[in-house]
């Protein structure tokens, strides 16, 4: 835990996870190694497309986290073309047939291929507070048992033969654009609200894999205010997030130490995690769990849909 | 020589202890204990705190907030910006016969309010006033100079002392007022008479509109007619008395900013060749550029890179290899460079790795998810050589900064906190503790206040006085003066 004079705690192991490169091909050191590349992944988006400064964000800062975006991306790429090559011991219902999508999924399916582990990792643990990260390497690799309890908590039975549609949409997208450029994702976008995930969805390991289509005018709202950002392949993945969240209200998303205009001390993040999180629960009926800050999940989604549609 | 880790033994107990051996001199006679000034860090060296400036209110304001500290060439002048784009200049009091034991101290010797608050109405973002750097210039006359920036606009400011004045115009009265000069029978000359010192800055140069991004840089060129400054992308080289042109000498913008994986960090001037200079990167990269070769020096003349070490690789180790400083040693051959957890000293003969690194604070290794979160590893720490390039200096978090000596390979961490601040009391070493054992008067890692963070440090030229800025209170502490 980092902060202002924290209790001690008396730390028996070694804080040695993020230190060190995890190699992903074994098992539950896998597990916490796309957790933590999924943690980081969702950070960096978080630290982008949330700081809404009063003077221009440091060109350093954004150029790092680009580059680590492109990094994971590109992990995440590679691992993609690989898996292909591995048996399909995923269940027909699986929607994800490609771990590339392995990120944690809206959809949480509910029998998970093993392959699937990292992505389905559970959904409480995908976007723990980075501290919790550190403290305790035990978190990540939850049993599977969790991960039923998990789906079923979150999926009303009626999702699967959606979860399908979406998928093989997002398979047809996915060979449609395979890097994302700002001209693919305004030519991927579609206006079927189901099928298609907004712009090159097959880099959006958030899932947030509804169909509302891309609005181009979303882009102005964007920190844009650098060249970099108006045409970095990044921003067109996250219009989504912007209709999403259009809505709701940001000030609690400043929690950087920085910007924050209070002359209180710097509190570090897992507040923030957690306050964001409840102005989400509004829009869900189940209790969500305590550290996912972006994670809308299909239901949550079907949710929206259905207030919107009046059903 | 390389990967040298600090065995952090407490130099200042080491002292310690030898003083009070050596007092029990069994001739009587008081040994020599010093060896005074001119940087020399010796196994006799203590750091005593001098003098603290600034509130001691808990809450801080933000324009109070020191953003940078810079002795001039003498050691004479301290001048400090903060983030309300304010300059502070203290200066050192004439030592006095009667106190042998105190050293001159630093008293405030003029406040002027360099930069204001902008906005720019094309993009609609303010462009803060914040003081990123502070340069002076050596002194040439009875006046003192200096440049200070902000992120868009450097300026060149004149400060010089009035102690007299002119008395006895003949077309002015005493308050200024004309005279008819019809009433004016008898002519004199006016007279110098003394006045209560004043000291008064004017802004004697403006050079803006020079940079589309933050100038993180300026660096004044040896030749004393040029400076150069330096923003993300781009470094420009100008002459102080033109103001309404610079010439650009680095330009790394690559024609699709999509492309843009590296920025410029820091930049400086060799000491002593006013055609060489050095540039910093995000990516941990330092290039020594030649502006005899070429006009716009892209192509740069060395290239120092350390190679990755892949045991030590993660997620972040890009962002933890962003050079934050780069600074010449007085000699010019060597530079030191900063970045999140270490200070590197590069021989300039040798591109393919530094020959000393120094960790700062290792200890954050495994705490940098969490640094990443709340924006600390994107923190700014600089670093100073003492005036002989025998010590080197860096901030930390918890108001703990560390001293590196490259000749004895020690070490110490110290810490500027209001509980040290008797005057002429020791500082004490501190330690921070990894593991689950905490001795006394260790600090584990899971306390430090990562709020309270030195980014700014100086070093008096030529003797053991620095300046440490805390957040909105400088520090200063000298050796002990026997």
């Amino acid at each position: 835990m980092l902060g202002k004079g924290g209790k001690r705690k008396f730390d028996e192991h070694e804080d040695g996870l993020e230190g060190k490169i995890v190699s992903p091909s074994d098992g539950p050191s896998k597990v916490s190694y796309t957790l933590q590349r999924q943690t980081i992944f969702n950070i960096s988006l978080m630290k982008l497309y949330n700081h809404r400064p009063l003077t221009e964000p440091s060109l350093q800062k954004t150029v790092l986290i680009n580059n680590m975006l492109r990094r994971i991306q590109e992990e995440l790429k590679q691992e993609g073309s690989l898996r292909p090559a591995f048996p399909a011991s995923s269940p027909p219902a699986d929607p994800l047939g490609s771990s590339y999508r392995e990120a944690p999924p809206a959809f949480s399916h509910p029998a998970p291929a093993p392959c699937e582990l990292g992505g389905a990792a559970p959904l409480e643990a995908c976007l723990t507070p980075a501290s919790l990260l550190e403290d305790d390497q035990d978190t990540f690799c939850t049993s599977p048992a969790a991960q039923p309890a998990a789906p079923a908590r979150l999926a009303p039975p009626a999702l699967p033969p959606e979860k399908d549609s979406f998928s093989s949409a997002l398979d047809e997208i996915e060979e449609l654009c395979p890097t994302s450029t700002s001209t693919e994702a305004a030519e991927a976008t579609t206006d079927d609200p189901k099928g298609d995930s907004g712009g090159p969805g097959a880099h959006r390991p958030e899932g947030l894999q509804d169909g509302r289509p891309d609005d181009p005018k979303l882009m102005d709202s964007l920190p844009g205010n650098f060249e970099i950002t108006t045409s970095t392949g990044f921003l067109t993945d996250l219009t989504l997030d912007d209709i999403l969240f259009a809505d709701i209200d940001t000030s609690m998303y400043d929690f950087d130490p920085c910007t924050s205009a209070s002359g209180t001390s710097s509190k570090m993040s897992p507040v923030s995690a957690d306050d964001l999180l409840k102005t989400l629960a509004p829009y869900s009926s189940q209790p969500v769990a305590p550290s996912q800050p972006f994670k809308m999940d299909l239901t949550e989604l079907d949710h929206i849909m259905e207030v919107l549609v009046g059903s | 020589m390389v990967g040298w880790r600090s065995q952090s033994r407490d130099l200042q107990q080491d002292a310690i202890l030898a003083d009070r051996a050596s007092s029990q001199d069994p001739l009587g006679s008081p040994l020599p204990k010093m060896i005074p000034g001119i940087g020399a860090f010796t196994q006799d060296t203590l750091w005593c705190f001098s003098q603290v400036k600034g509130t001691m209110e808990t809450g801080t304001t933000e324009a109070d907030i020191i953003s940078t500290v810079e002795f001039n060439h003498t050691g004479e002048l301290l001048a400090t910006g903060d983030k309300g784009g304010r300059v502070v200049i203290f200066q050192r009091e004439q030592e006095s016969k009667n106190q042998v034991h105190r050293r001159g101290e630093y008293n405030v010797y003029s406040t002027f309010q360099s930069h204001e608050p902008e906005f720019d109405y094309l993009k609609s973002l303010e462009i803060e006033e914040k003081i990123n750097k502070i340069r002076w210039l050596p002194q040439q006359n009875a006046a003192y100079f200096l440049l200070s920036t902000n992120d868009k606009t450097v300026k060149l400011w004149k400060v010089s002392e009035r102690d007299k004045r002119p008395e006895g115009y003949n077309l002015k009265d005493e308050e200024g007022r004309l005279r008819d000069p019809a009433t004016i029978t008898t002519l004199r000359v006016p007279v110098l008479r003394p006045m209560d010192l004043m000291v008064e800055a004017t802004p004697r140069r403006v050079f803006a509109n020079a940079h589309t991004y933050h100038i993180n840089s300026i660096s004044v060129n040896s030749d004393y007619e040029t400076y150069m400054s330096a923003d993300d992308l781009r470094i420009n080289l100008w002459n102080f008395e033109i103001t309404n042109q610079s010439f650009n000498i680095v330009d790394i913008k690559p024609a699709n900013m999509e492309e843009l994986t590296e920025v410029i960090t820091a930049a400086e001037f060799h000491p002593h060749h006013c055609n060489t200079f050095v540039y910093s990167s995000s990516k941990g990269t330092i290039r020594l550029c030649d502006m005899r070769a070429s006009a716009l020096c892209d192509r740069h003349t060395k290239f120092f890179e350390e190679p990755e070490d892949p045991s030590n690789r993660s997620f972040f180790s890009e962002i933890i290899s962003s050079i934050s400083d780069v600074k010449f040693s007085h000699s010019g051959r060597y530079i030191m460079t900063r970045d999140y957890l270490t200070v590197k000293v590069w021989d300039l003969n040798m591109e393919n790795r530094p020959i000393e690194t120094y960790q700062v604070h290792d200890y954050l290794r495994s705490k940098l998810c969490s640094l990443y979160e709340n924006d600390c590893i994107f923190d700014k720490f600089e670093c100073v050589w003492n005036g002989s390039d025998s010590v080197i200096m860096t901030g930390s978090y918890n108001n703990f900064f560390r001293m590196f000596d490259r000749n004895t390979k020690r070490d110490v961490t110290l810490e500027a906190s209001r509980e040290n601040s008797k005057p002429r009391a020791i500082l004490k070493p501190r330690k921070v503790c990894v593991g689950g054992k905490r001795r006394k008067d260790e600090i584990s890692v899971d306390s430090l206040d990562f709020s309270k963070k030195i980014l700014h440090t100086a070093w008096h030229p030529s003797e053991n006085i620095i300046a440490v800025a805390a957040t909105n209170n400088l520090y200063i502490f000298q050796d002990k003066v026997n």
